[in-house]
Formats: structure tokens, sequence, C-alpha cells
């Protein structure tokens, strides 16, 4: 396979799609799948069969369409009709009624005109509702694997870095170090060996970007690394994935399989000098594991407990050999600054933050989904605009950013851009992209609890302050939401939080304490309101925290 | 070298390091429960948080690095204040049982809850549960309240045992430390760990619940298990050891001792089989006599043989001082050229570590004062012709149980007469003649040489009835100091059992010489007077860590693989 090979290919793909006079997508993402996707592709393929109209009508499955509240989604190419809640009767209907007589089954129309479509960026999703997300000719129909090859055959390691680098393009995992930096640094690094490692144990609660981009478009995430490891010297590479997320493991095999099988990873890559291979390692169940040093012990095959940095991974990774960690997104986000060059790239997005983000919208908003927008869009466009604002006859009380590790934002900082110094300012992180929003419905101390619930129960014990802090942090918040606690447990709690951030090992617990100091810088008074005073409560003897779930 | 300031102080410091090192290497003590030295960096325990100028946050000591110009606070507000957390996260689980704890008195978590935290706890929340008693391994006992998660063990386990058996299981606070499936901690190495603990969570099967440290005096001395000599504390209690444990000799064990050493060679020592008083055999049993009588009958039996017919075996078991006091006796007053020491090496039976194939302590020292034989026609195996064929009619044999190979016993019976100096009974001592009960290791002063040729000290630990505790330099105990007559501590078996020099200079003087020793420092000055390779030495010189030999002159030939 060369360049020209491929180009060759993706034009055969395009003409291949366009001589169908209908292309019906159908999301096969997790989300829809759960909803019963399964069976209204069934259906719309039964439908299609029984019309006889194999030839000129094709029933995919695609990536995550972005609206996962209203699933299953199925989308008709051809004229870019979107329907919702599809279930088989309604598939029938779309067959029959749209395809045979073309005329739309208004019941199920989604207006693709509003702003959730309307408002958002797709870089990393472009594909995702496009192309069929287990066939990689379709991947190479969109340009799929034309950056690797312009990479390899093209570029120097040094250049495809130095276009990274430009891009601007900064660490989607949530802290925001700069992709080009890092890979500067592995490059740089010495080792008989080095290593790429994509990140992709997802574990924030309401997070599934990753999820969406890898069930959707495994080949973007592939050639990402391809091109990672050519950039600085890898001929290895492992997907990290948590096992709950089975269908995107498959996804993932089957695209490795089938680059594998045209040359576009194992050896001589595009016939080149360059090897690169993929293996896939799944989680076991910790969330900590998200951690870089301790997904890299897990690898390995030990327990997955954090380590001290430095040594950096990119210095000292996989078997002490330099390794080069980035997110699910981050790879997305490769290819295209390769295709479409770093200034394409880089006039998107706000000055010290580039390109689009992905979001996974949940709790109580209207539009239950997974969007892309710019990077230093308003929190309130995303919130009102795209999300559509809270369910009937709520009022908006927080958005909570970075998951476990993140805060909450109140009503008054709706205006804020979303990026990465902005939403640190207030007490936040950007994260790897889950948004959370909370009406006047949501308690605060009980949303903090849930968030410490969560860390307790993750913290890997190794160190103590997160082993015991985050337990006790918890034991307080169980307090003061069972209005047992005093004036003086607030003053403990502040403290044990300050000092569960200052001294725990890794980010994780450094970060476990964020949804309760944010909660308490914004929303203090519903701490106090359930306080005792101190004159007339002292204490029951014995157990005061309940740990039990 | 980088100039770094800590706590003020000026320093110059090696690049390499890290800052609890470099600080160490100055004398100054970071706190750390997770960190040691021959281990490496886990960064867990967060005890050595330092604040680092220029460091937005505290930064662990122990990972690290130094770097030019490095300002380091140990002792400021925002340190103490991060170090009082986690002395209070320690203390929140953990029981707290030290009245009844085997670690109470050398306990980290104790020392450093008096001199690091506040004295006081803020929570009153139920402690977590856990085992109390979980068999590790055939010597080891875990405590898991009692654990603070340092995971010294399971990195000793792995980098130093190379028997990566233990790991952490369960998350969070209920994190336990385990052996994976289907295996256990046991190695030749494992109860190091125990050492390494620095709390009571791991103990030993052996001394658990046996003494509180404090009550208990500790020698320092070196173990008799192999050639290696690793350097160890005799822990002693009501004149009884109790426990060994490794003392720091970066040149010889580090910090470590094997299983063996530390379990298999001192209860001998308190064992009811000890040789309490010499004994003379008459009408076939072994009759308790008293050191006169024991002396002027071995002289006078010496007497009515000629010097050909008597052998001598030395011991590499004894000291530089028996042996070189020995060989005065058998070749400078007897006059006999068979004169040997009976060697005890395991063919196999070593590691990379510290285990030698010689089970001997002293053997090179044997041969380095002139015990060793160095003609095979006067050797071991020409003494044991020469009985056979009934040439030589009396041995004489220095702390050795020699008849425990079947073959030289049955040789023994040959012989008119069988000398011994013997710690317990065994199979040497019943066929032997006379048998003068010798002082253990642990009940006398003297040097051993080591297989490096490293001369090193052994201190008495337990009293014969010749010392007294006090005035024989004795290391004490409170107890020790003390007990009144009627306290049960403080008494103890003592036995009437005597250094073999001596023994030997007593047998030596009765035959008309005169060895004019009265302590064994005597017998070292001679010896260093004496012996080439041991000139110039004395015990200062010596000193707690020993001193190796520079010379070449022991003969390679006579140091036993």
């Amino acid at each position: 396979m060369t360049l020209e090979d491929l180009q060759e290919l993706s034009e055969k793909e395009q003409q291949r799609q366009s001589e169908k006079k209908h292309r019906i997508l159908y999301c096969s993402a997790a989300g829809c799948v759960s909803c019963g996707s399964d069976k209204v592709s069934a259906a719309l393929k039964a439908k299609v069969k029984e019309h006889a109209l194999e030839k000129e009508c094709e029933v995919v499955g695609t990536g995550c369409l972005g609206l996962c509240g209203e699933g299953p989604l199925v989308k008709v190419q051809s004229d870019n009709t979107l329907y919702q809640n599809v279930d088989v009767r309604s598939a029938e209907q779309i067959i029959e009624s749209h395809i045979v007589n073309n005329k739309k089954v208004t019941s199920k129309l989604t207006d693709t005109s509003s702003p959730f479509f309307s408002s958002q960026t797709k870089i990393v999703l472009e594909n995702c509702g496009e192309i069929n997300s287990e066939s990689i000719d379709e991947y190479i129909g969109a340009h799929g694997y034309q950056a690797l090859a312009k990479a390899v055959n093209e570029m120097q390691p040094s250049g495809v870095i130095e276009e990274i680098r430009k891009s601007g393009l900064r660490g989607r995992g949530g802290a925001g170090y700069s992709t080009g930096l890092k890979w500067g640094i592995v490059s740089k690094a010495h080792g008989d060996q080095k290593y790429v490692v994509c990140n992709a144990d997802e574990g924030d609660p309401g997070a599934f970007m990753d999820r969406s981009v890898l069930e959707g478009d495994p080949h973007r995430v592939l050639e990402g690394m391809a091109i990672a490891g050519y950039a600085v010297g890898a001929t290895q590479g492992y997907v990290y994935c948590r096992a709950e997320y089975p269908l995107a493991i498959e996804r993932l095999k089957l695209a490795i399989k089938q680059a594998e099988k045209m040359g576009l990873l194992g050896n001589r890559i595009l016939e080149s000098q360059f090897n690169f291979r993929i293996d896939i390692r799944i989680g076991a169940g910790a969330f900590v594991c998200g951690e870089e040093t301790a997904l890299l012990q897990s690898i390995e095959g030990k327990r997955g407990n954090p380590k001290p940095r430095p040594p950096y991974p990119s210095e000292k990774g996989l078997w002490g050999m330099p390794t080069l960690i980035n997110n699910v997104e981050s790879f997305a986000n490769i290819a295209p600054i390769i295709r479409n060059g770093s200034d394409w790239f880089s006039k998107i997005g706000t000055e010290k933050s580039k390109g689009t983000k992905v979001f996974a919208l949940a709790g109580n908003i209207r539009n239950t989904g997974l969007i892309e927008v710019p990077m230093g869009i308003p929190l309130r466009k995303i919130i009102f605009d795209i999300g559509g604002g809270t369910t009937e006859g709520t009022e908006f009380k927080a958005a909570q950013t970075g998951g476990p590790s993140g805060g909450c934002i109140p009503a008054e900082h709706l205006d804020l851009p979303v990026d990465y110094e902005s939403l640190s300012t207030v007490g936040s992180i950007m994260g790897s992209g889950g948004l959370i929003v909370m009406d006047s419905t949501s308690k605060m101390v009980e949303v903090a609890k849930f968030f410490m619930q969560f860390c307790m129960d993750e913290s890997c014990g190794k160190c103590i302050p997160c082993r015991v802090g985050t337990r006790h942090i918890y034991g307080l918040l169980d307090k003061i939401s069972k209005k047992k606690a005093t004036q003086d447990d607030m003053v403990l709690l502040e403290e044990l939080c300050m000092m569960v951030k200052e001294t725990s090992l890794c980010g994780l617990g450094q970060s476990a304490p964020n949804p309760v100091l944010s909660t308490l810088r914004f929303f203090r008074k519903e701490y106090e309101e359930l306080l005792q005073p101190v004159e007339t409560y002292h204490g029951e003897p014995g157990v005061v925290a309940d740990f039990e779930k | 070298m980088a100039k770094i300031t800590i706590d003020g102080k000026e320093l110059d410091a090696d690049p390499k390091l890290t800052i609890i090192q470099a600080a160490r290497q100055h004398g100054i003590h970071i706190p750390h429960f997770c960190w040691h030295p021959k281990l490496s960096v886990s960064g867990n325990c967060r005890m050595c948080l330092v604040e680092v100028e220029k460091m937005p946050k505290l930064a662990i000591a122990c990972a690290t690095q130094v770097a030019e110009g490095m300002i380091v606070r140990t002792n400021n507000e925002r340190v103490i204040k991060a170090r009082n957390s986690v002395m209070e996260f320690l203390l929140i689980n953990h029981p707290l049982d030290c009245p009844i704890c085997d670690e109470a008195g050398e306990c980290k978590l104790q020392d450093y809850s008096y001199k690091y935290s506040v004295g006081y706890s803020r929570f009153d929340e139920n402690k977590v549960h856990k085992p109390k008693r979980v068999e590790l391994g055939p010597r080891i006992v875990l405590d898991d309240e009692r654990c603070i998660m340092c995971s010294r063990c399971i990195r000793f386990a792995d980098e130093i045992a190379h028997q990566p058996v233990l790991i952490f299981t369960e998350r969070g606070t209920h994190v336990v430390l385990r052996t994976f499936p289907h295996t256990v901690l046991d190695n030749p190495y494992s109860m190091n760990v125990i050492d390494l603990c620095p709390v009571g969570a791991l103990t030993s099967k052996d001394f658990r619940f046996k003494s509180r440290v404090w009550e208990m005096a500790n020698t320092e001395s070196i173990c008799t298990g192999c050639a290696r000599g690793c350097n160890i504390n005799i822990w002693t209690r009501n004149n009884e050891i109790l426990r060994l444990t490794p003392r720091l000799n970066e040149d010889v064990n580090s910090y470590w001792m094997c299983d063996h050493g530390r379990l298999g060679t001192f209860k001998f020592v308190n064992s009811d089989n000890r040789i309490k008083t010499p004994m003379i055999r008459k009408e076939e049993a072994l009759m308790e006599v008293n050191w006169d009588e024991a002396i002027s009958q071995v002289a006078s039996d010496l007497r009515s043989y000629k010097k050909s017919e008597i052998a001598g075996l030395g011991s590499a078991y004894a000291t530089n001082e028996d042996n070189y006091v020995f060989r005065r006796l058998m070749k400078g007053v007897i006059g006999t050229k068979f004169v040997d020491v009976v060697p005890h090496v395991k063919e196999g039976d070593e590691d990379q570590l510290l285990i030698r194939a010689d089970k001997t302590p002293n053997a090179v020292g044997a041969a380095a004062v002139g015990v060793t034989s160095v003609d095979a026609s006067t050797g071991l195996e020409a003494i044991l012709n020469g009985i056979s064929s009934g040439a030589i009619k009396v041995l004489y044999v220095l702390e050795d149980n020699i008849a425990a190979d079947p073959r030289v016993a049955s040789v023994l019976s040959e012989l008119d007469l069988l000398i011994v100096h013997s710690y317990e009974h065994n199979e040497t001592t019943k066929l032997a003649s006379v048998v003068l009960s010798a002082s253990t290791y642990a009940e006398k002063n003297g040097t051993m040489t080591n297989f490096q040729r490293r001369v090193q000290r052994i201190r008495p630990a337990v009293a014969t009835l010749e010392a007294d505790r006090a005035l024989g330099g004795f290391s004490m105990s409170r107890w020790d100091k003390f007990a009144s007559p009627n306290d049960r501590w403080g008494k103890g078996p003592r036995r009437d059992a005597r250094p073999s020099w001596r023994i030997v200079s007593g047998i030596a003087n009765a035959l008309g010489a005169k060895f004019k020793y009265n302590a064994v420092e005597e017998v070292f000055k001679d010896l260093a007077e004496k012996v080439e390779i041991f000139k110039g030495l004395s015990y200062a010189k010596i000193g707690n860590r020993g001193i190796a030999l520079t010379t070449e002159n022991v003969p390679t030939s006579l140091i036993p693989a």
C-alpha cells in the first residue's frame, strides 16, 4: 500500500457510496444499542430486503449521533434526515414511507437546524454519524490514513512533532499539557524501545466521550497513535481500555485487524521503514488506572497503583522505557491536524486553548448526549443552546465539570468561556469532558458526598492521605447531611480537604477534595443550613459516621 | 556537586541523590516510613514531605532529586502541618495496641508520634477492622490492623530476596497485605521484613510476645551460622538469648541476615543440653568435676603419651584467640605436628546475597593463626589414618562435634584418650574421656575472620559463672542493672563454662608452660605480635564493624570455598 493506492481506494469508496441512492445510518454506539438499535437495524434491513432495495440502498451502523437521550437514532444520509426514538415500527415506516414513497416520518423527525446541531464544530466526531464504524474502507473513503501516509512519506519525525506543537493541541485527558511538547520529550528520551499508550480508561461518572470515539471511529485513534509512534520513535502501541467498554474493545480489535491486513499497521507501514504494532490491554475495574503511572503498572501486569513523578513516563514509563501517553480524544485530533495543517487547527478555539472539546452532557439537562464545541464557547451556550437548558420547570443551579477531580460551576459563572485556564479560575477543571448539569432540586452537600464516596471507594490505598482522608471527608459530609454536624466539623472538613490536596501522592488524591471545596466555595449556605448549633448538640457517643452503603 | 540549602544550612550534595539521601549524609533526619536506603522509592507514606523553594506543592524528599541552588525546608510551619496531618491520618485506623505490641519501643510510628504528632486525634469514628493473625509464611505472622501500607516488605521480597510473593489487595482503607494465591512468604531471608516493618504488623513467630524490647540487653556481635559473619545484635533477658537481629555493616551484610542465622544459631546457647561443668569419664560415665581436677587430669594424661601419639583438631567455630592458644599448646608445648581443622562446607548451599557454603564462622582465622594443616601428611586424613592404625592414641578437639560425621565417629572409638571442648552434649562428647565445658560465641570476647578476611569482634551477651555482667562490661538492660533478688528477671541459668583459650592456657601451664594470659585482650595482643598478618591490629582498631586483613598471607588453599 502506498499513498497513491490509498487515494485511489478513497476515491473508489466515495464513488461506491455516491452510487447508493440511500445510505441509512443507524447509531450503533453503546447508548443506542442499549435502547434497542439492534432491533431497529434488523427491522430496517428486513424492510430493505422486502422491497428489494439492496442495490440502491444500504443500511449501516455508525458512531454516536449525539442526541443520546433520544435514541435509538437513525439518519438518512442522502437528505440529511435524522429520526429519534426509533422503534421497530417506526423503522419500518422509515423504509416504507421515506425511502419508498419519499415521505418523511414526521412523528420521529429531529430538528437538525436546532442549536444542538448548528452550534457544534466537529473534528474528533466528524465521522460519527457519517461512516460505518466497522469498515476501514469507509474510513479511508473519509480521507482516513492519509495523514499517516503524509507523515511517514513526506515528513520527518521532528516535523510531525513541530506541526503538533504549532497546532496548540493540549492533552484532552483533562490536565491540558501541550501534546507537542510531550511528544518532543519522548522523542528526545533515550531508550532501546519506546511505547505509545492510549489512555482509554475513561472512568469519570457521567463521561462517555472516549467510548463514543472508540465505538464510532476506532481507526481515527489508531491512525493518531501510529503517527505518534512515527514521531517519537516507538514501534509498539497499547490501547488501555476499561473492561466496561466491551463494544469499544470489539471495534478496536476489528479495526486493528483490518489495518494490519492493509499494511497500515505492522511492519513497513505504507511501504516505509516504519514499523508499528498496536495491542489492546483491558483494565480490571479500577478508576485509579486512568492515572498514567497506575495505568502503566497495570499494563505491566502489576497492581494498578500510582508511582511518584518524576520520573515521568515520558522518560521512564512502560518497563522503564520512554512512553508517550495520550488520551483517546488527543489521538483522535492528530490525523486532522496533520492532514489539514496546524494553522487550520489553531484558528479554532482561544489563544491558549486550541481546537474543539467533546463533552458528554448529562444530569438535569434536556439534550443528554455527546457534543463537540470549539474551545472558548461560553458555558451558557453549551447548557442552554446546545443542551436546551434544564428539564421542565426547574432552574439551573450548577454545572459539574471534570468528574470527581473537578468542581461545580454556579449560575453566576455561566458566561465563562470553556477553556483550560478559565475553568481553573473558578475551582474546576476542564477534565476529560464530563459535564453534569444540576438544577434547583439538587442538594450540593449530597453532590459532594456522591463524588467523595466515589473517591473513597476508588482510592487505591497506596498513600495515607487519600486512603484515610477521603474516608473521613466522606464521614464528615455524611454527618453534615444527616444534620449531626457542628461548625467545628466544618472547620475540620475544610482543613482535611486542604491536607488531602496538599499531601496526596497522585492526581487523584490531590484533586479528590475538589468537589467539596468548590461546593463550599459557591454553596456554603447549603452546608451551614444543615449544621447544628454548638450549644444544643453534643453529639452521639460511639458511631457517628456510617460508612456502609 | 550541587550546592543546596537545607533548613538554612548550606551543603554540598551529589546531584544524583535525592533530598532525603543528601540530608542523611549530612546528619539531617527527615522522618519517613516507606523509604529505605536499600529499597526502591515508593513514595506512599507522605511523611518525608518537605518544602522546596519554587515548587508549588510540598515535595517528598525520598523522590525529589537534589539540584543546584535548591532550597529545602524540613521544619517550617507548612511542613509541620502536613506532617501532623499524615501522622493523624496514620493513627486514625491504627489499633494503638502498643501495650501488647512486639514493636513497641522500637516502633517508628510510636517514635514519630512523640516527635511529630500533635498528641491527640480529632476523629472519633470507629476504626477499620481487619484480620489480626495472618500467617504469611512459616516464620512470619501479620497483624493487618497495625499495617500502615508502607510496602517495604513487598519491595524487599521482590528486590532483595527475589521471591516476589507479597502484594496489597483490595482498595482504599480496606487494603490488606497478602501473598499471591498458592504462595507463602518462605525464602532464606524472609524474616528481614520484620526488621523492615516500621510498625508491629509483621512479627516473628519465634519471638512474638516473648519480651518487651526495653527489657532486653542488646550486644553487638556476629552471626556464626556461616563464613559471612553477618553483624548482629544479640538480645538477652534473664541471661537468655531471645532473638538475633541484623546490624548494619555495608562491607559484610548490609541491613540483612538470613533466617537460618537468625533462628538456628542461638537456641543451643539457652538449651538444657548445655554442658554445665567440666566432666571426666569414670567407669563408663561422665562425672562432673571442678576445673582444677579436670585440668590436672588432662595434663597428667597428656604427659603419659609420646608427642607423636597426640593429635589436635582446632575449630573453625572457635575464635582466632582460641585457635592461636590451641596451636601454641599443640605445636609449642606438646610438640606434635598432627594439628588440623575439620572443614564444614556444604557444597551448593550458598547464594549471591549472604549465605556461604562454608558453614563455619572462622575457617579463615583458624588457617591464619596456623592451626589448619598445610601438609597432607599431618592433616585430618593423616590423623584419622593414624588413629585407625593405632599410631595416634590421643586426640584433643576444640569446639567441634566431629563425631557427627559417622566416618569420623567410627575411628574415634580406637582412641585411648579423647579430650573435647564442647558447649553441649553431642555425638563427640558421648565418646569423650574428658569434656571441658566451653563458652559459646555468645559468652565470650574474641575475634573471628570471615571469608573476606575481615576480622570482626564477638562480645559476651550471656554470663557464665566466671563472668559478671557489670564487671565484665556486658551490655545491660534495666533488668540487668536494677532487678532485685526477688524479681524473676535478671537471674537465669549460668553455666560453669570457660572460653577455650583460658582452658587451653590452664592445661599448657599445668604441663609446665608459661602462658601468661589473664584476659582475652592479652591473647589478641600476643597474637597480633606473633602472627604476621594480624600485625598492628587491636580490639580498638577492629571496632564495631571489623577490619579487613590487608595482606594476602592466608594461603588460598586453606580457605574453604
